[in-house]
């Protein structure tokens, strides 16, 4: 039997039992049930803004007064309502009870509940303005086209030096979510293997392991398997949150181009990062034979995440910073922050092929260096086995 | 044929195994004896490759052994082990499978076995779930299930009840019938000599006995003597004479070459003799005397 289907065999078992797993099924169902209700919730409030804003016209209203405002809205992207109110007390208990959002009486008042929305005095006063005046302009002998073009506002251009292109709004929230989800997989799926490589020293099927397989397959199979598990997970949460979005209206953004690479950047640095914690998480965990003992050992591949993780959400507001410049490039921290700054657009293309050469190289000594410490600590039980001791019992 | 050749290991300051050999042929059973700390299961290890030997050999049938050997063999370790939250059956054909079994040729091997213990109906039970006894049935199963040529047991009858101790005797015997070579190593040595038709006994790292069972105790250098005068034990007070307090009757052990006559005119002149057996030492006297430093 070749080696490589002995650790297909190893990886298969990792993943099936993980996967059928009630803490496993149970998580995810929660998570995902969540990540599927969030969409349509928000989307469902967020809808309310859809409804027209109601304008009430009440006693003597000048002719043309609603004419005016219907068009004049389009100019204002609004979308109005008129409303015919009796008399000044109707138009009072209307704006009381919310029933319009400002009442015109006799065309020489404005009623408001509260406060005054600019955007409505300006509609209101300046369809009043064109009514009454065109009418008065009419009377004068002017054509329609004439008095038009008397009345008709200078168009003058409104432009925001600051804004954010909402697009690239999208894909930096997105990306951001992304940084999240990467280091909350990481996280968990590498304490999965060192869970896993306890739960194997602690029940002693260790030895009937080895005498069928290396601790290297022993090795390899258990990160590829809970690894696999990983990326599927990873890939229902992202597949699932994107589905949820659907359902909130974010006008001029495409969910599509701002989602789909960040879902596949996502699986592309989760496979990276993984592996490079992977091993470590297994190193750290075969020096423990009791789950009771895991909690200590695993803060040392928690405590270099942990600064990658901070470094991410720094480079989320600000990509070009010293910090997270520096710590996209360093092998720890790569998988966190590069994404980020690549989302941003602030990553120059030869940043990225350094980190990714770099995480990759140093992935490779993890994985050798894991491995050996591995293979020396695992037939070791009792107390915590020293990273030394480890080091040169795998020579025995 | 299973040969350990001069096996050394040191862990540091402390000697595992100086020297340690034996020899056991296909379809028999040896028992492999030693004080605790003697060598035994990092002799174990050994074969398996668990451990790497300082000096010496391993060979199965003539050759080196390496990965490819090792899946036809079957390890039950000392420190039992398996997944406690996996279901009987799914673990065992994936210990098969390790070992290099199709999945149906497994699966059948693997209800073999559930049936030959009773637990055809339990194998779908997480292991955590069963009893005690029937756990050590699943992890000897786990050994068994992929057909291994050469079966090494680290003691494989402790914790099992008077009944289980038979029934796992019986189907070592019928294994090694089929041309299944077996070592275990036990400290029950009536057990031993029961089953067993080599031994190897092992001290402070060096086998200081092995061979066929009644070789070794027929080549013994030493004899045991039980008397039964008026209903008593006698024993001689005689130099050269190791007395034996059981178990069974109080006996003693002397050099095969003892004047058996004067043993026997002695005792009859203390009372009547119903009982004088001069024959080979037993297994735990062989024991008793490789051991003693």
């Amino acid at each position: 039997m070749r080696p490589w289907a002995q650790v297909l065999l190893l990886a298969k078992r990792e993943f099936i039992e993980r996967a059928t797993g009630k803490p496993f099924l149970v998580t995810m169902g929660l998570i995902l049930t969540a990540i599927l209700a969030v969409g349509p919730i928000v989307g469902a409030v967020s809808g309310g803004e859809e409804e027209a804003t109601k304008i009430g016209l009440a006693g003597d209203v000048p002719a043309g007064v609603e004419a005016e405002l219907t068009t004049r809205a389009q100019a204002f992207e609004m979308w109005i309502e008129t409303v015919p109110l009796a008399d000044r007390s109707g138009a009072e208990r209307a704006v009381t009870d919310g029933d319009v959002a400002v009442a015109l009486v006799d065309g020489s008042e404005m009623l408001f509940k509260a406060t005054a929305s600019p955007r409505l005095v300006a509609l209101v006063q300046s369809s009043v303005d064109a009514a009454v005046k065109g009418a008065a302009l009419a009377d004068m002998g002017l054509t329609p086209a004439e008095s038009d073009a008397v009345l008709t506002p200078i168009p003058i251009a409104i432009t925001t030096v600051d804004e954010q292109d909402p697009q690239e709004e999208a894909q930096r929230v997105a990306a951001f979510l992304g940084a999240i989800m990467l280091y909350i997989s990481i996280l968990m799926f590498g304490q999965f293997v060192a869970m896993g490589t306890v739960e194997e020293k602690q029940n002693r099927v260790v030895e009937v392991l080895l005498s069928r397989v290396r601790p290297w397959q022993v090795l390899v199979g258990k990160v590829a398997g809970i690894g696999l598990l990983g990326l599927v997970q990873l890939a229902l949460l992202a597949g699932a949150a994107y589905v949820s979005v659907q359902f909130i209206d974010l006008p001029d953004v495409d969910i599509a181009a701002a989602g789909v690479p960040v879902i596949v950047s996502l699986v592309f640095w989760f496979v990276l990062g993984y592996t490079f914690y992977a091993f470590l998480y297994a190193a750290v965990g075969s020096t423990v034979s009791r789950q009771e003992d895991l909690q200590g050992a695993i803060m040392i591949p928690i405590a270099i995440i942990m600064p990658g993780y901070i470094l991410a959400l720094v480079a989320a507001e600000n990509p070009d910073a010293i910090g997270p410049v520096v710590a996209s490039w360093l092998p720890p921290w790569v998988p966190f922050v590069m994404p980020v700054r690549l989302a941003a657009g602030s990553a120059q293309p030869w940043e990225v092929v350094l980190a990714v050469v770099g995480t990759v190289i140093g992935a490779v000594v993890l994985v050798w260096l894991g491995s050996r410490i591995y293979a020396g600590a695992l037939l070791r039980t009792g107390g915590k086995v020293k990273y030394r001791e480890a080091w040169r019992a795998a020579a025995e | 044929m299973l040969e350990l050749v001069d096996l050394s290991k040191r862990f540091g300051g402390v000697v595992a195994l100086d020297g340690a050999g034996f020899t056991v042929d296909r379809g028999r059973i040896l028992g492999f004896l030693g004080p605790n700390g003697a060598g035994k299961t990092t002799a174990m290890r050994v074969v398996f490759g668990l451990l790497r030997p300082d000096g010496g050999t391993v060979r199965w049938n003539g050759g080196e052994v390496g990965p490819a050997e090792r899946l036809r063999f079957g390890y039950m370790p000392e420190e039992r082990g398996l997944y406690p939250k996996m279901k009987v059956r799914s673990q065992l054909v994936h210990f098969a499978r390790l070992s290099g079994m199709s999945a149906s040729d497994a699966a059948d091997a693997v209800s073999h076995w559930l049936g030959m213990f009773g637990l055809t109906d339990r194998g779908d039970a997480k292991l955590e779930d069963l009893s005690h006894g029937n756990q050590q049935r699943i992890q000897l199963a786990a050994a068994l299930a992929h057909k291994p040529e050469l079966l090494i047991l680290d003691e494989p009858f402790a914790g099992l009840d008077p009944i289980g101790v038979e029934s796992l005797a019986e189907n070592l015997r019928s294994l090694a019938d089929e041309g299944v070579t077996i070592v275990f190593s036990s400290h029950q040595l009536d057990l031993v000599e029961d089953v067993c038709e080599d031994v190897a006994i092992i001290n402070e790292g060096r086998v200081v006995v092995a061979g066929d069972l009644d070789d070794v105790r027929n080549r013994s250098a030493k004899r045991r003597l039980t008397v039964d005068v008026d209903g008593r034990p006698w024993i001689p007070d005689w130099p050269g004479v190791e007395v034996v307090d059981g178990p069974g009757p109080d006996h003693c052990i002397v050099d095969d070459d003892a004047p058996i006559e004067a043993f026997l005119t002695a005792a009859s002149a203390v009372g009547t003799v119903n009982r004088f057996l001069f024959e080979p030492p037993r297994l735990t006297d062989l024991f008793r005397e490789a051991v003693k430093t």
